[in-house]
């Protein structure tokens, strides 16, 4: 296999801390915010992240495949998840230490809870307001109520992190450096 | 007794008042950080004071008591919310003797003294924990949660599982005062 070549464009708005791990192609769009410690491995195939993104501390996301690994806008990558779906729609969000495997495509709204494992054998597609939950990974759709305050918290918080992140951490800026 | 637990010396700042902080951990803002002394953060943990209320005055972020232990791969992390349309992240509190073991997530709002937290374990967002509490390894809290005194957790979601005998407090303090004095630097 060819050697990964690492191409990162990151946005002029986007916040991606020094302390990150990214290999090889990878795009993030504006507004994104990266903490430290988080890791983007591009192995196979691209990954493009959209705009308005959290991706926390110690969370992986993976990009096995040749095709490109879309992920939307305004998602939350919570601490310790591991993200391997090959396409992630608007407003999702991975809790703690949950992990999705490179079998299942994320639509929008969607929310995988805290510690749950969603690795099927077979390709799957989670519809939207698809909620899984509970150690035995168990589904159901959410009623979409409370979903503008959901938007509103996820606005507020990364543009909270945008004007705090870089007070305290080094920046990475795109293009090799 | 016990055989001591080796460290390297170079891998371990020392502080005056008795802290030992790995040089592998990693320590967001740590002007907002306050560790109460003979405390132990280890290797690979995360810390983040960088998280701090927005607003005027010198704010502390996260606070740790005295013979407190963090363990390899812990995240610490203060809890977020709304308030009256003002999204803003809140302090977190620690009290004294508390354990926290390798690769736990922790975003309380408060945890008392004499504390035990598992491995492995999820603490929610603004959970308080109370005073001689444990959480079994393993155990995902769900954000809001209240742990009462003396109380057992485990399971997912945590739920009560047993009271804990009246001598938890002393056990659970000779034995993060004997996992200090157990932890010596090695030379070499």
């Amino acid at each position: 296999m060819a050697p990964i070549r690492d191409k990162y464009t990151i946005h002029s708005k986007a916040v991606v801390c020094q302390d990150v791990e990214l290999k090889g192609d990878i795009t993030i769009g504006s507004g994104s915010i990266v903490h430290p410690k988080a890791t983007i491995f591009a192995i196979a195939g691209p990954i493009v992240i959209g705009s308005g993104c959290i991706i926390e501390e110690g969370a992986i996301i993976v990009n096995r495949r040749k095709e490109v690994m879309r992920i939307g806008d305004d998602n939350l990558f919570e601490i310790g998840c591991r993200v391997e779906s090959p396409t992630v729609g608007d407003f999702n969000t991975v809790s703690t230490r949950a992990r999705v495997h490179h079998t299942v495509r994320i639509g929008s709204y969607c929310v995988v809870g805290a510690g749950c494992l969603v690795v099927p054998t077979e390709d799957e597609f989670l519809d939207d307001y698809t909620v899984i939950y509970g150690p035995a990974a168990e589904r159901r759709t959410w009623s979409g109520r409370g979903k503008v305050q959901e938007a509103d918290l996820r606005r507020k918080h990364a543009e909270y992190l945008r004007e705090m992140l870089p007070k305290f951490n080094r920046l990475r800026r795109g293009e090799g450096s | 007794m016990d055989p001591p637990i080796y460290y390297s010396k170079a891998e371990y700042i020392e502080t005056d008042t008795g802290n030992k902080v790995s040089r592998r951990a990693t320590i967001a803002g740590p002007q907002n950080i306050i560790l109460g002394g003979k405390t132990i953060i280890s290797s690979g943990a995360i810390i983040r004071g960088d998280l701090r209320r927005t607003g005027a005055g010198h704010a502390v972020v996260i606070s740790l008591g005295r013979y407190c232990v963090v363990g390899e791969g812990c995240v610490m992390r203060p809890p977020y919310k709304t308030y009256r349309g003002n999204f803003n992240y809140y302090p977190m509190k620690i009290g004294d003797h508390v354990h926290i073991g390798a690769n736990t997530v922790v975003e309380a709002a408060t945890i008392g003294s004499h504390v035990e937290i598992g491995k492995n374990c999820v603490i929610g967002k603004f959970t308080i924990i109370k005073d001689c509490a444990r959480v079994a390894d393993g155990t995902i809290v769900p954000p809001n949660t209240v742990i009462p005194a003396l109380a057992l957790f485990a399971g997912s979601p945590g739920r009560f599982v047993e009271d804990l005998p009246e001598s938890t407090q002393e056990t659970v303090e000779t034995q993060t005062k004997r996992y200090y004095t157990r932890f010596q630097p090695l030379d070499r």
